[in-house]
């Protein structure tokens, strides 16, 4: 086995089998990362730090994002789950038509959806008439913003966890069967831990798509305000000035769960 | 214990066989063995006994798959506590297990830090935690290295001896087969014969049998005269003498047998011993097998000899193109139905 020194530069010259690699992908992939990032590093060039400022409503905004997108990656994860294993287990006829239905709300443009999701459950929809005697409106709550994000983001954790299920060995769930598990808990104890990786990707993927949706959210359910519309609503009642500040933030705000999400998931003994 | 099953898929196959001991079950790769096992876990839809019905989860058996299908982010010891109850003692439970196999000191280890003997002994130790009442070994030796095969066989064999717990070990190695306290042969997906390994071993009733357990010449004869306790055969003009079989009589084809290692050759000139079958050989191919020699030759029949130990390797009238006599002892010639 090979030691790390403290003195090996952390780019290495050989890759993890010790062959001499080439230089040119690692170029070719710095240059890639830094066309990606190049606008985020010119929000630190356009941002006016000496004016550092919020306007009002930025602090509900933000309480807003965070809370609600977590209720929706809470119904996400409940609903999504049990549909990716039902695609990963099961065969059955019309399955492709099935996996390319979800993909639907994905392809769908976030105002068309937006506009669907409000001739379906608004008050005057399908649905809507039949919620609304049960006592429950949607637009323009909690109830309505909660609903856009999770039709925008849970078909990304739900392929992403289809793929996750699959990738378990079909041999392994088989031989607890054979030590006297029964499913709920082979579920629990083998099929969760070993696709622990990618249900955490689709978890990253779909709270990032929960908490940037704009689209959808803005047109069921302009209020409340979550950090993407407050951004547009600074923007015209304000000004740039009032963006960037509310920006950074919602990138701070944003980001540790999907790198805390990556780390736990490589450790072995998450759960 | 006597096990019945029938299936019909993936695959047709019906197979009733008795276990008594450390039993094995010998047939070719194809032949459906790995489906039965599945199928007496309960991982098929089968009907037979013993547990026929039962969801898996409720059969007592410990089932080793060839790939012993360790929980990889498990350690060794999690992964033999696995089929406990949660609770007092149960790691204590898993550490004697383990010790039991003889692997208490890799407990904390991953299954990918274990060598595959070592993989297949903590999958052991986690099937018998579950208290099983019949053992399901797939291909045992299929992932052994060759150099510490038998040590590791003979180590397995023992452990499941010393738990007095039916086995049914299924494989295409006869080196297995020969090992077991009672075997089974699978051919056209079905028990084509049972008995003890030397019973099969020594009578293969079929071509078939006769070919898993490691017979190189099988060859169609007919059966010529009998004299006193002596028979004659006929094998392409070539006549073989052998013990008088009560089943043979003389005008009926006969399938025959001869073991690679039960031939021997002397120069064409030299006097064979009393009794011994000669057959003249031009000699097609010669080549070493580890220590041995594994050579083919030509007559009125074509033979594979081994032999194991030739008085030198260079000897000179061992070479291609040699003429030779082959020498079968009668009582080492097999008849079986053609």
């Amino acid at each position: 086995m090979r030691q790390l020194s403290f003195m090996e530069p952390h780019f290495s010259p050989h890759d993890r089998n010790g062959r001499r690699r080439s230089i040119m992908p690692a170029i070719l992939g710095l240059l890639v990362f830094f066309f990606m990032l190049a606008p985020f590093a010119a929000l630190a060039l356009v941002t006016s730090w000496g004016k550092f400022h919020f306007v009002a409503g930025d602090g509900d905004a933000i309480r807003v994002s965070l809370f609600y997108s977590l209720a929706s990656l809470t119904i996400i994860i409940c609903l999504g789950t049990p549909l990716a294993w039902w695609l990963a287990n099961y065969e059955f006829r019309g399955k492709l038509l099935v996996e390319a239905l979800i993909l639907l709300p994905l392809l769908t443009p976030p105002l068309a959806m937006g506009i669907l999701l409000a001739s379906f459950y608004g008050p005057y929809g399908a649905a809507g008439a039949g919620l609304e005697r049960l006592g429950l409106t949607l637009t323009n709550n909690p109830e309505a913003f909660v609903l856009a994000q999770v039709y925008g983001a849970m078909p990304y954790y739900a392929i992403a966890a289809r793929a996750a299920f699959e990738g378990v060995p079909r041999e392994l769930e088989q031989i607890a069967m054979t030590l006297g598990k029964e499913p709920w808990q082979i579920f629990l104890q083998v099929t969760l831990p070993l696709s622990r990786l990618g249900l955490a990707a689709g978890m990253a993927l779909a709270w990032i798509r929960a908490m940037g949706e704009f689209g959808i959210v803005l047109i069921i359910a302009y209020f409340p305000q979550g950090i993407p519309v407050k951004l547009w609503v600074n923007l015209q009642d304000t000004g740039l000035s009032s963006v960037y500040p509310l920006l950074w933030l919602f990138f701070i705000i944003a980001m540790p769960l999907p790198l805390l999400l990556g780390i736990l998931s490589r450790r072995r003994s998450v759960f | 214990m006597q096990i019945d099953y029938r299936m019909e898929k993936p695959i047709i196959l019906e197979a009733s066989l008795e276990l008594r001991g450390f039993t094995v079950l010998l047939g070719l790769s194809g032949e459906g063995k790995s489906c039965l096992l599945r199928a007496i876990a309960g991982l098929l839809p089968a009907a037979g006994n013993p547990f026929g019905g039962l969801p898996p989860q409720r059969r007592p058996v410990g089932y080793l798959p060839q790939s012993y299908a360790l929980f990889p982010h498990l350690k060794a010891w999690e992964n033999v506590a696995f089929p406990l109850q949660r609770g007092w003692g149960r790691k204590e439970k898993a550490l004697e297990l383990l010790g039991m196999v003889g692997l208490r000191n890799v407990a904390d280890r991953y299954p990918d830090a274990l060598s595959g003997g070592e993989q297949q002994r903590v999958a052991l130790a986690r099937a018998l935690a579950r208290e099983p009442q019949l053992l399901l070994l797939d291909e045992p030796t299929s992932a052994l290295d060759a150099a510490t095969l038998d040590v590791l066989l003979a180590e397995l064999i023992g452990q499941v001896r010393r738990l007095g717990l039916p086995t049914l070990a299924v494989t295409h190695d006869p080196r297995l087969a020969a090992m077991a306290d009672r075997m089974a042969v699978m051919a056209g997906r079905r028990i084509v014969q049972e008995g003890t390994p030397q019973q099969v071993f020594r009578n293969p009733l079929s071509r078939d049998v006769a070919r898993l357990v490691g017979f190189r010449n099988l060859l169609t004869g007919i059966v010529r005269e009998r004299v006193g306790k002596w028979m004659w055969v006929d094998l392409n003009g070539l006549l073989l003498r052998a013990p008088v079989h009560d089943w043979l009589i003389p005008g009926m084809a006969v399938g025959v047998g001869i073991r690679s290692e039960e031939i021997n050759l002397v120069p064409a000139g030299a006097l064979p011993p009393e009794n011994s079958n000669v057959i003249p050989l031009e000699l097609t191919s010669v080549r070493e097998e580890g220590l041995a020699l594994r050579i083919l030759g030509r007559g009125a029949i074509e033979l594979n000899i081994l032999l194991q130990h030739p008085v030198t390797p260079e000897a000179s009238h061992l070479r291609p193109g040699a003429e030779v006599n082959g020498l079968v002892d009668p009582e080492r010639i097999h008849f079986f139905p053609p």
